[in-house]
């Protein structure tokens, strides 16, 4: 059995600042306890603020340092998502204390190709949670986790090292023996090589049973059973902005924290979202207010289930971008139930169409969340004669571009084909011109003969006669003629078909259409 | 005795102990900047680019433009007078043989609406194509240059058409001819005639004029090579059937001989 203990020594503060902007978060900060400091960041600790100095001496030292309370359930949920990016690797995880996270990696080994490959692995999974991690293998869960408390990057190959290693650790290192440390003091023990030197049965009754069997447990020399985390169903975190967020940058700053928790429970499971609500709940500006809604709401829905928290964060500042806060933020919540299961995408060096096709979603899903998703819009013709009804412009969909079977056998078969294509694609003349003007543009005549921009235009072919759309009511009957202009560019125009109907389409020429 | 043949020219200078007719034969066939480096050439050449360029399927054009063709990674503009001179049919075949090769136009804010069956006259694949509109926005101008850059830069696209506001800054146009670098294919930015007297940061340049019913007039304004003095002029697909460009040579030559320009429209039934 081998086992990895994580220690968070500073997790009260780094929650604490997760809760800031990135701006104030590297001032001074301190963490208040019944009006005595409880811990202080390295900048607060540079100025002279110590853990245990009164509140006033603190704010003399340095009067621009922040306080804030701790928050027992705010670390518990910062704690969690440390262990969540854990269940990555292992399902044996469990939490130890206030601030560790244990867990049993003897089995992953082989398949993460040894404990130095397995310890980088997971050191980088969980750099973007932002917390600072102690990280200690060894043979038994309380050893791992007694020693971290006290090394970082420490690894204990089997148990006569271990009992080195705990040899060397200050006695007062184990939650039992801290209630006694003057009594170990009296006694002349220093190190817990010196605890572990006493007989049994004269410990035990000096400081107590539970202390031995503490001792027992992390020597290896009693079964330590710990209770694996269970991950729940469904994501759901919050966090309470320490100050009014105004704007959406602000608002963005403290969705990034929850966005890394959501990435680790998803790691956690191996799977990908597909999509995540943001709620965020707004300070009432009167008691008795009923007239502003208590949350603001934005769902995100994405084409392609996706666990990258970059592009996560993109799509999430794009749309934040578009929105009006109608009053400030004061606390963030993120949910999200609908999760796919599927395997990751493989990493590979060269682009292959797939990663192409992977990368051509998210692009367009980006361009849709900054202009709009009517914006990106692909065409489709349709079966009508009328040349303003003969396009459908629809919005597109970007989960469109994921398949690429059967595409790719379109294109090889198209590429064999192209050489008649081509050859096709020359004898026919085109008959429609690319740029169309939807309503017909009413043209100057002089002489019965149309103007456009004042020249006259030169009637070169026609007339191609369209009577189309007596069924929804938009009956067209008109007569096209292709015509040239004074440089020579070619236009469409047309006239209404009959003298009779004349006042329905309007008397004259009118230009339809350029031929690009 | 020197061997009879000369070796390759990539040492060019001549060897002393060689005799004095290798020495200059060696001088005289002096080293070419092309057979060193690609990117290199003498000032009345044409430069060749690293990569291939797109065909255009106009074998007059594909002479004069370096690489054989539309460069890639790189921006070419064009300069219109209105929209509706031939620019699509120029474009057409490069965007068909982007589109065989299984990738994706994009067009930016076209200028008037789309014809899909047109477009399929064209031989393009109109499922293959997006069109993207920044009209709407409340910063059309900076919205449009924004999902250009994001676009050129992905590389995921194989062309790019885009309708640039006009008027634009050259510094601009600097940034997105240093996004397409990522873009391997065409990107086409088509502009106003009048922003031909503004420099530019696109290698290539041509200005476009009808001249004629299906005929185009290009000059190349810029180009990594020398300036091309005449304009090019291009039979373009045609859209006017064979009778009526019988019609239309009736009519030049009646008109040359009778010198009046205007006559009445009748309605004759053509072919």
């Amino acid at each position: 059995m081998l086992w990895i203990a994580l220690h968070l020594p500073l997790l009260s503060l780094e929650s604490f600042a997760a809760t800031l902007p990135d701006a104030v978060a590297s001032q001074p900060l301190a963490l208040v306890e019944a009006h005595r400091i409880a811990a202080a960041n390295a900048s607060a600790q540079a100025l002279g603020v110590q853990a245990g100095q009164k509140r006033a001496t603190a704010l003399a030292l340095a009067p621009q340092l922040l306080l804030g309370q701790a928050d027992e359930r705010r670390d518990l949920q910062a704690l969690t998502s440390v262990a969540h990016a854990a269940l990555a690797f292992t399902p044996a995880v469990s939490l130890s204390g206030r601030c560790s996270v244990v867990m049993e990696v003897q089995a992953s080994l082989r398949y993460f190709k040894g404990v130095q490959a397995l310890r980088q692995r997971l050191h980088d999974a969980l750099q973007p949670l932002g917390h600072r991690v102690h990280m200690v293998s060894s043979p038994t869960a309380q050893g791992s986790a007694l020693l971290a408390q006290v090394c970082d990057d420490l690894h204990c190959p089997d148990e006569a090292a271990l009992r080195q290693a705990l040899a060397a650790a200050p006695a007062c290192l184990p939650e039992t023996a801290r209630a006694q440390a003057d009594v170990l003091q009296a006694m002349g023990l220093h190190t817990l090589g010196d605890v572990l030197r006493l007989p049994r049965a004269g410990l035990a009754r000096r400081l107590g049973l539970a202390l031995l069997q503490e001792m027992d447990a992390a020597l290896g020399d009693r079964p330590d059973p710990r209770e694996p985390l269970a991950l729940p169903a469904s994501f759901h975190s919050q966090l309470e902005l320490f100050a009014r967020a105004d704007t959406t940058e602000q608002v963005l700053q403290g969705a990034q924290v929850l966005l890394a928790r959501l990435v680790a429970w998803l790691s956690a499971q191996h799977a990908f979202v597909r999509s995540f609500r943001l709620v965020m709940k707004h300070e009432p500006r009167w008691r008795h207010d009923d007239k502003f809604p208590q949350a603001t709401t934005l769902d995100i829905a994405l084409a392609e289930p996706s666990r990258d928290a970059g592009h996560l964060m993109v799509l999430l500042r794009e749309r934040l971008a578009a929105l009006q806060l109608c009053a400030p933020t004061m606390e963030l919540a993120l949910q999200a139930d609908d999760i796919a299961r599927q395997p990751p995408p493989n990493g590979e060096l060269f682009p292959t169409p797939q990663s192409e096709h992977a990368g051509l979603t998210r692009l367009i899903e980006r361009l849709q969340a900054r202009l709009g998703r009517e914006q990106v819009q692909c065409l489709s013709p349709v079966d009508d004669h009328r040349p303003e009804c003969a396009t459908a412009v629809q919005a597109a969909e970007p989960a469109r571009w994921q398949r690429w079977g059967p595409h790719d056998a379109r294109g090889a078969a198209q590429s064999s084909a192209q050489p008649g294509h081509s050859a096709a694609l020359q004898a026919t003349p085109i008959t429609r011109p690319v740029w169309l003007l939807m309503r017909g543009q009413p043209l100057q005549e002089l002489r019965s003969q149309p103007l456009l921009e004042g020249r006259p235009l030169q009637v070169l072919a026609g007339p191609e006669r369209i009577e189309s759309g007596w069924w929804d009511g938009a009956l067209a009957e008109r007569d096209y003629f292709i015509a040239q202009t004074a440089e020579g560019a070619l236009v469409w125009l047309y006239r209404a078909r009959l003298p009779l109907s004349a006042g329905r389409e309007g008397d004259g020429w009118f230009l339809q259409g350029r031929f690009g | 005795m020197e061997p009879p043949f000369v070796q390759p020219l990539v040492n060019a200078t001549p060897d002393a102990k060689a005799s004095p007719q290798a020495r200059a034969r060696l001088g005289a066939a002096a080293v070419s900047p092309e057979t060193l480096h690609p990117s290199l050439w003498r000032g009345h050449q044409l430069g060749r680019g690293v990569e291939q360029g797109v065909p255009s399927g106009f074998p007059a054009l594909d002479a004069q433009l370096p690489g054989g063709g539309w460069p890639r990674r790189a921006l070419t503009e064009l300069l219109l007078p209105h929209p509706g001179v031939g620019e699509v049919r120029l474009l057409a075949q490069a965007l068909a043989r982007v589109q065989q090769a299984g990738r994706l136009v994009m067009m930016f804010d076209p200028p008037a609406a789309v014809s899909a069956p047109a477009l399929q006259q064209l031989g393009l694949e109109v499922d293959q194509l997006l069109v993207i509109q920044t009209h709407a926005q409340v910063r059309p101008e900076a919205d449009r240059l924004w999902a250009l850059e994001q676009v050129l830069k992905s590389g995921h696209v194989g062309a790019v058409i885009a309708w640039l506001p006009p008027r634009l800054r050259a510094e601009r146009v600097r940034r997105l001819q240093l996004a397409a670098h990522a873009h391997d294919g065409p990107a086409f930015m088509l502009r106003e005639a009048s922003a031909q007297q503004q420099a530019s940061a696109a290698p290539l340049r041509l200005a476009l004029r009808a001249a004629g019913a299906d005929q185009l007039a290009l000059r190349l304004l810029k180009r990594r090579g020398p300036p091309l003095l005449a304009p090019l002029h291009l039979a373009l697909p045609p859209v006017l059937s064979a009778a009526a460009w019988r019609r239309l040579q009736g009519l030049a030559e009646a008109e040359a001989a009778a010198g009046e320009r205007l006559r009445a429209a009748s309605f004759v039934n053509l072919a």
